[in-house]
């Protein structure tokens, strides 16, 4: 448990410290947005609204990409992943640790989009504010997880970029099918529906308690 | 508790179309330095990796106290210091120890740093980002981390590479002080002199096999070149 | 650990991979008749037969993941190379029969329904799974290291076994059109359909096996002599 808060510690420290992670991912998901109402027909505004969410879900999942990447490129440098890899518990807390710093991160940045995909798509989401983050919460907690083991995977591999979303993205898709559901019926007034929630619900548990235990082989050199 | 505290028998590491180890066996005792010489791929640091649980073995069993090496228990035994540093560039150098620290659950960390920045004659570089260090500082850290738990076993990895003259002989001296405290050793190292003068017992190693050991009396700089020159013929 | 490696000719595998040939030669040959034999659907016509081959080769691509992931998880455990081999043979030819479903597919329902592809349910999901097979193997392949290559892509396998019926789900969740016929109970199938359905079945069952022994019994070969030439001093 002390590791788990440890890596957590750490990871978020560094990343104040530098903040480099948090400002790309920013900063692409703002030009995605700025292209998604280029490549509209029409444009982004309220005749597209039924496009935002899941237009809102392919911004957060590049991003999350994009942050993922980084997340253990810092842990090549003086081969700090041994490091890591020497704790004397369970090797899965490190990537609880990682995963839940990671979550925090793609949090921040998926707030400023939210509120920026607001503004281009004229939504109010005052209102459901608070479902909205529970929603975003619960995908954002199923992308992290494959994508935080992922990360560990593809940075050793050639073409680590390139990995990444390769492994990534096909098992994406019940994340993203269960949360792009959820947020169109929030936007559109209804609440979130129960299939939708339970297959988000699902697939978190099954994707952090697998990589929790799979984190130990993927560890070793 | 006499006896080995490290054994291995039938060591082996190999998988598809890369052999490492052939069958290596292993007998370390508490407080004894074990040194681990030989040529280049010949298995000495998958040897000390699998030890430090970083390394599974194919086949064979190593023990460490008891526990299978690779095990979180056994992992807690050791500390290794390796050519890489695992240090973290932008966190600073107590930031650094505080963090490996926590990660081996030892109790109020903040002091044992301190303690250890000092030993290592690094007290006054403890606010500084460890990117900012010089190899020979780094090393030093290095060993300070490896500590941060106080473990019964170091794993010294070619530790003399990159640094010059006067930090290669610190660190010497640091090793014999260690070793005084009653430490256990294993030193993977291309220089046999030192080896023959820190070491209780060597193993040469060459293409995975154990192709002589020595042990105490046994043990001289003379004996140890002749033994790697065998070794590296075999190798070929 | 290791196989024998005196003369391969007597070679256990290599016996399994003569005699499960054998077994796919002869069950490919009751299905051939069979299928020829098999009255032509009344309202699809010829291309209906296509499914002799479309359905068989989707079990043989979802029973190929199955297998993945499952050896994977036993080499995490055991550390034994022959799971290994067996995940790897078996991804392979798994995603040469989840090609040949996505193929089949289309060509069926351009036929019968006049569109190459309509994102119906089951055939989105082998689609789905034939992206895991290719990351699988691309996983595989970028890896450096043989040993490391081998856990990573254990790990993988076992996430990707729990992605396809979260893709299904998913999928229907969507709830889109779907082109499939809802039917496959014995009750519904025509009279004279059943037959070569089992058949076919059999022999894509066959046929993996076959593929299966042969691909891992290569990749075995391979690295043994890999092996032998490094030993003998290179």
């Amino acid at each position: 448990m002390r590791v788990l808060l440890a890596v957590l510690w750490k990871d978020l420290l560094s990343e104040w410290r530098s903040r480099d992670r948090v400002v790309a991912m920013l900063i692409f998901s703002l030009l995605v947005a700025v292209v998604f109402h280029f490549s509209l027909p029409g444009g982004a505004g309220a005749r597209s609204q039924a496009q935002a969410p899941g237009l809102l879900w392919i911004a957060y999942i590049f991003a999350a990409v994009l942050g993922l990447n980084r997340a253990f490129s810092v842990e090549l440098e003086n081969d700090a992943l041994s490091g890591l890899a020497l704790v004397p518990v369970d090797r899965g807390y490190v990537f609880l640790g990682k995963a839940l710093a990671n979550t925090a991160i793609l949090g921040v940045v998926q707030a400023v989009t939210a509120v920026v995909f607001a503004l281009f798509f004229q939504l109010d989401l005052l209102p459901i504010a608070l479902p909205l983050a529970g929603v975003v919460a619960l995908g954002s907690l199923g992308v992290t997880a494959a994508g935080t083991l992922f990360a560990a995977v593809a940075v050793r591999t050639r073409f680590r970029e390139v990995m990444l979303p390769l492994l990534l993205l096909p098992l994406l898709v019940p994340v993203l099918a269960g949360a792009v559901r959820a947020t169109a019926a929030l936007l559109q007034g209804d609440s979130a529906p129960w299939d939708a929630l339970q297959l988000l619900i699902v697939t978190d548990a099954i994707y952090w308690i697998v990589s929790f235990l799979g984190f130990e082989y993927v560890l070793d050199e | 508790m006499s006896g080995a505290l490290i054994r291995g028998r039938g060591l082996e590491k190999r998988f598809g179309r890369s052999v490492a180890l052939r069958g290596v066996d292993l007998d370390v005792r508490a407080g004894e330095a074990l040194a681990v010489v030989g040529p280049n791929g010949a298995g000495k640091s998958t040897l000390l990796r699998m030890l430090a649980g970083l390394v599974r073995p194919s086949a064979g069993t190593l023990l460490l106290g008891g526990i299978p090496a690779g095990r979180p228990g056994a992992r807690a035994q050791i500390g290794l210091v390796a050519h890489a540093t695992f240090l973290y560039p932008q966190l600073t150098a107590r930031e650094n120890l505080l963090f490996a620290g926590r990660l081996h659950g030892v109790a109020q960390p903040e002091a044992r740093a301190a303690r250890l920045l000092e030993e290592e004659g690094l007290a006054d570089a403890a606010g500084r980002a460890a990117g900012s260090f010089s190899r020979g500082m780094a090393q030093r850290l290095s060993i300070a981390r490896a500590l941060m738990h106080d473990p019964p076993v170091l794993l010294l990895d070619e530790p003399f590479t990159g640094l010059d003259r006067r930090a290669g002989d610190s660190l010497c001296a640091r090793i014999r002080a260690l070793r005084a405290a009653g430490r256990t050793f294993l030193l993977v190292t291309h220089d046999l002199a030192q080896a023959a003068a820190l070491a209780d017992a060597a193993l040469v190693l060459a293409s995975g096999l154990c192709v002589r050991e020595l042990r105490g009396a046994e043990l001289g700089a003379a004996a140890l070149e002749q033994a790697y020159a065998l070794a590296a013929g075999t190798a070929r | 650990m290791h196989g024998s490696r005196g003369s391969f000719s007597g070679h256990p595998s290599t016996r399994a991979v003569a005699r499960s040939g054998a077994l796919l030669a002869l069950l490919a040959a009751g299905w051939l008749a069979s299928v020829l034999g098999a009255p032509q659907d009344s309202v699809q016509g010829v291309v209906q037969k296509i499914l002799y081959v479309h359905v068989p080769c989707a079990f043989a691509a979802y029973l190929g993941f199955l297998v993945t992931g499952v050896s994977g998880a036993l080499y995490l455990w055991r550390g034994e190379a022959r799971f290994d081999r067996v995940a790897a043979a078996s991804a392979e030819v798994g995603l040469l029969f989840c090609s040949l479903v996505i193929v089949t597919g289309p060509i069926w329902a351009k036929a019968t329904w006049g569109h190459w592809w309509a994102w119906d349910p089951r055939l989105t999901v082998t689609l789905l799974q034939w992206f895991i097979y290719l990351a699988y193997l691309l996983l595989r392949s970028f890896t450096e290291g043989d040993e490391r290559a081998a856990r990573f892509a254990a790990v993988y396998g076992l996430l990707g076994v729990f992605a396809i019926p979260l893709n299904y789900f998913a999928i229907e969740l969507f709830g889109s059109a779907a082109m499939h016929p809802e039917n496959l109970q014995r009750g519904s199938l025509g009279a004279g359909m059943g037959l070569p359905f089992l058949a076919g079945v059999l022999t894509a069952l066959a046929a993996y096996l076959h593929l299966l022994l042969l691909r891992a019994d290569s990749i075995e070969r391979r690295n043994a002599l890999q092996e032998l030439l490094e030993a003998r001093g290179s």
